[in-house]
């Protein structure tokens, strides 16, 4: 007999698969959710065994964490668009065009037309960055002014937009592969360059430590000063245990990974110290990297918009009834459009992330990734009905289908195959949902 | 009277039948006269095609006089049927066929058969006996590619970064190449051992860089070290260069062909070790003039690569004129193979001599790599040398 989720008070009884149940749902971790956290740990796992004990190391977790990171991001925003009912289509082509204009921009545009910023200089990544995002905010806008004031379907724009912005591509490299761009720029992509270092991760996981405590005393105290029911106060210790053993065991995982010997003793002439040849490859921890930080902040902040603003509930509102939210006063078509335009701006960092990693722009970077972003949404809850959905989930669905693609690869099976693979998970994950929601358990509050 | 709204409605069906007839017509009338060259592409997005081989044999077709319309079927073999079914119905003489799929193709090929058109397998073969096969010696490309790794390194372990499966270049003929070189021999003698064997869909850079990422985690699991890469092209010799760099890994002698920028960029830098260069300049000019003498009506086994069309190192082995080639299924083709040229720091001045690229672009990269060329460091002290007289000049003033 399953307890209604949401109910702190514990009945008794005597079964413990009853009180274990009720004490779950007294936690009120979020079932679909936990339930996907728990496939992504079997996979990773069943991979581990097959490899015969090889896969789960801190530099293969790394490698997955950076490759998935640029999926992973683009699926967020992609979750908002879903539920608000509609597509978009263009994103691997935006993420590819975005891309080609970082890297043209960095190697000729700004230092030899404009002028400015000279190669080397400290501002160029940033000017690169603002000019990319720019762009992907246009290029959203567009789409979404289309789609929601002139009342186009989605699916048709973003395809037109797939079709052209990969033309796009073409006319600012003439096809070629554009490589060479500013070194801090770089650091976008992670790898031994763009890596903290072992000191600021530590810090940066004692800081989110202090960050997660303090959010759970926050809810706890505002719950109380609105009268809601609270959790049971082991329930919170029990969960803000957990969220910082993880936390520390990320940034303790990422420091077991050190620089290379080359590198290592490089950053040691630079500091002015001396490290002994057999303890160079030891010396300097790695720690977290760009791709993963920037992946943990836009999870963060989007879980906040869609959770705890305006605009975010908006969405949902709109997702859930579209006349309905119109008629309440909701304006829709400028919050339409801005999904799109925060479509685009996760397009641009992704594909800042994508270019770090190539140190350049190739002509099809970006292609058929909208489908592997749709597919990370959807696998992580989202529905194309619309209003269901949430943030985190996209992101453990992108983590999902990268760590098939990835465990894969480690073990040697040929890339058909993989999407072979790809594809009937897919289609399991989501019927197994869609199963669950029509028996009607589970939780279905939507974006948590 | 007629009523506004059926008026409207004849009108509409006049003019849409009047447009048609007006294109037949236009599509007849280009029948006499001009030699029509229809080509269809299969992937624009891959640097050379639309950079090198287009413009030339556009401008070989159009200096003789002929017209060029082409489609991109963008990787996409149904679509390359209807490319090339527009192509014949819209009046092509000669049809010059970049084939997506090798088996696909021979549907187009029928097509183009039953309206009498002959056909041109550019770059990759079609088995089929009637086609003429006009390529770069893909095996010897092969061969070229497998020679200079196994030069450097004789023995160890190697990684095989294959193409597109569906690719007769990528699964037979460069692998045939490697073996021609002595890989299989090698492997067989337990000299070479694989650690990682891999095709990439698409020939796609980031499938190539994220498939390397992973085969380098499986080889540190192991505790192996990757010793060469065999990397069938430049596209995904470019992702594996970003994996090693990812990983902080030192240079491992890694191969290409296409001769493209980024990768002679990173030749001279000492990232990449050989890059096979294709000339496809002149691919596309020996496509041309063929097409133009298959207008004119010369039999295929008949066609001769005109006088000083293109350079000495890049003829075919067996002379100017066409020669018959066994194919891997049987099937005997007329064809031109043109010789490839394998470019390593030794001799990368021939990409500048054949304006292929300039010094600057060449060495954009190099002053950063772990190994820049001597023509690279060599132009700076030639430099400095011309600058010092001018300065001891001055100073005697």
């Amino acid at each position: 007999m399953a307890q209604p989720s949401g109910t702190a008070a514990a009945q008794p009884s005597s079964s413990t698969p009853a009180r274990l149940r009720s004490a779950f749902a007294a936690t009120e971790i979020d079932v679909r959710l936990f339930g996907m956290l728990v496939a992504l740990v079997v996979i990773l796992l069943g991979f581990h065994v097959l490899s015969g004990g090889k896969l789960i190391s801190p530099a293969n977790m790394i490698t997955l964490a950076v490759q998935a990171s640029g999926t992973a991001i683009m699926a967020t925003g992609m979750v908002l668009i879903i539920v608000s009912r509609n597509i978009d289509l263009s994103v691997g082509s935006q993420v590819g065009v975005i891309a080609m204009a970082y890297a043209v921009l960095m190697t000729d545009f700004l230092p030899d037309v404009i002028g400015f910023p000279a190669v080397g200089s400290p501002l160029m990544w940033i000017v690169a960055l603002g000019l990319g995002l720019g762009v992907g905010i246009m290029i959203g806008g567009l789409q979404g002014f289309i789609i929601a004031y002139i009342g186009v379907p989605s699916f048709v724009v973003t395809l037109g937009g797939l079709l052209a912005f990969r033309g796009v591509v073409w006319v600012l490299s003439e096809g070629a592969a554009v490589t060479g761009i500013d070194s801090t720029f770089r650091a976008f992509g992670g790898g031994a360059n763009g890596s903290l270092g072992g000191d600021l991760t530590w810090a940066l996981a004692i800081i989110g430590c202090l960050a997660i405590v303090a959010l759970l005393i926050y809810n706890r105290r505002q719950r109380r000063n609105y009268g809601f029911q609270l959790r049971p106060l082991w329930a919170e210790v029990l969960i803000g245990a957990v969220a910082c053993g993880v936390v520390l065991l990320l940034a303790y995982g990422a420091n077991q990974e050190y620089l290379p010997r080359g590198l290592a003793a490089r950053r040691a002439e630079e500091l002015g110290i001396v490290v002994p040849e057999d303890e160079l490859g030891t010396r300097f921890p790695m720690g977290v990297s760009w791709p993963i930080i920037l992946l943990i902040g836009v999870t963060i902040v989007m879980t906040f918009v869609a959770t705890r603003r305006r605009f975010g509930r908006y969405v949902y509102a709109y997702g859930g009834n579209p006349e309905a939210a119109d008629l309440a006063g909701i304006n829709t078509r400028w919050t339409i459009m801005k999904t799109f335009m925060l479509m685009g701006a996760l397009c641009a960092i992704a594909a800042a992330i994508v270019v770090g990693r190539l140190n350049g722009a190739a002509q099809d970077l970006g292609t058929t990734q909208e489908l592997l972003v749709i597919a990370a949404a959807v696998v992580g809850g989202t529905s194309f009905a619309g209003g269901i959905g949430t943030i985190p989930g996209a992101v453990l669905g992108a983590f999902v289908m990268q760590s098939l693609a990835y465990g894969l690869a480690f073990m040697g099976v040929p890339s058909p195959v993989q999407s072979i693979v790809a594809g009937i998970v897919l289609v399991v994950a989501v019927g197994l949902d869609s199963w669950n929601r029509r028996r009607g358990g589970g939780r279905r509050r939507a974006g948590t | 009277m007629v009523s506004l709204k059926r008026a409207m409605a004849l009108a509409s069906a006049a003019a849409v039948v009047s447009t048609g007839l007006v294109t037949t017509s236009m599509a007849v009338a280009q029948d006499d006269g001009a030699c029509n060259v229809g080509v269809s592409w299969n992937n624009f997005e891959q640097p050379r095609w639309a950079a090198k081989d287009k413009p030339n044999m556009q401008a070989t077709i159009e200096a003789g006089g002929g017209t060029y319309t082409d489609f991109d079927a963008r990787l996409d073999s149904a679509q390359q049927q209807t490319d090339v079914e527009t192509l014949i119905n819209g009046g092509a003489d000669v049809l010059v066929l970049l084939a997506q799929n090798q088996d696909a193709a021979i549907a187009a090929l029928e097509t183009a058969q039953n309206a009498g058109v002959p056909v041109i397998a550019y770059d990759r073969l079609i088995e089929d006996p009637n086609v003429l096969y006009i390529t770069f010696d893909n095996v010897g490309v092969g061969k070229a590619e497998a020679e200079a790794i196994l030069e450097a390194v004789p023995s160890g372990n190697y990684v095989l970064i294959k193409g597109d499966p569906g690719d007769a270049n990528a699964s037979t003929f460069l692998p045939m190449g490697w073996d021609q070189a002595g890989l299989q021999d090698k492997i067989d003698a337990g000299e070479i051992t694989i650690v990682g064997d891999q095709f990439t869909d698409g020939w796609k850079t980031e499938t190539a860089q994220n498939n390397m990422e992973a085969i380098i985690d499986s080889a540190n699991a192991d505790g192996v070290s990757i010793d060469a890469i065999l990397a069938e092209n430049d596209s995904t010799a470019l992702g594996v260069v970003a994996a090693l760099q990812a990983k902080g890994l030192d240079p491992v002698p890694l191969s290409g062909q296409d001769g493209d920028t980024a990768n002679l960029q990173n030749v001279a830098a000492g990232w990449q070790y050989v890059d096979v260069w294709k000339n496809a300049n002149e691919l596309g000019k020996v496509a041309g003039a063929a097409a133009l003498q298959l207008c004119e009506g010369v039999a295929m086994e008949d066609l001769v690569i005109p006088d000083g069309l293109i350079g000495d190192a890049v003829m075919p082995l067996d002379g100017a004129g066409a020669t018959p080639f066994e194919t891997p299924g049987g099937n005997s083709v007329t064809s031109f193979i043109l010789q490839p040229q394998p470019i390593t720091q030794d001799n990368l001045n021939l990409i500048v001599e054949s304006n292929w690229l300039t010094l600057d672009e060449l060495c954009a990269q190099a002053a950063d790599g772990p190994s820049p060329a001597a023509i690279c460091t060599d132009g700076a002290s030639m430099d400095e040398a011309s600058m010092a007289p001018e300065e001891s000049a001055e100073a005697s003033e």
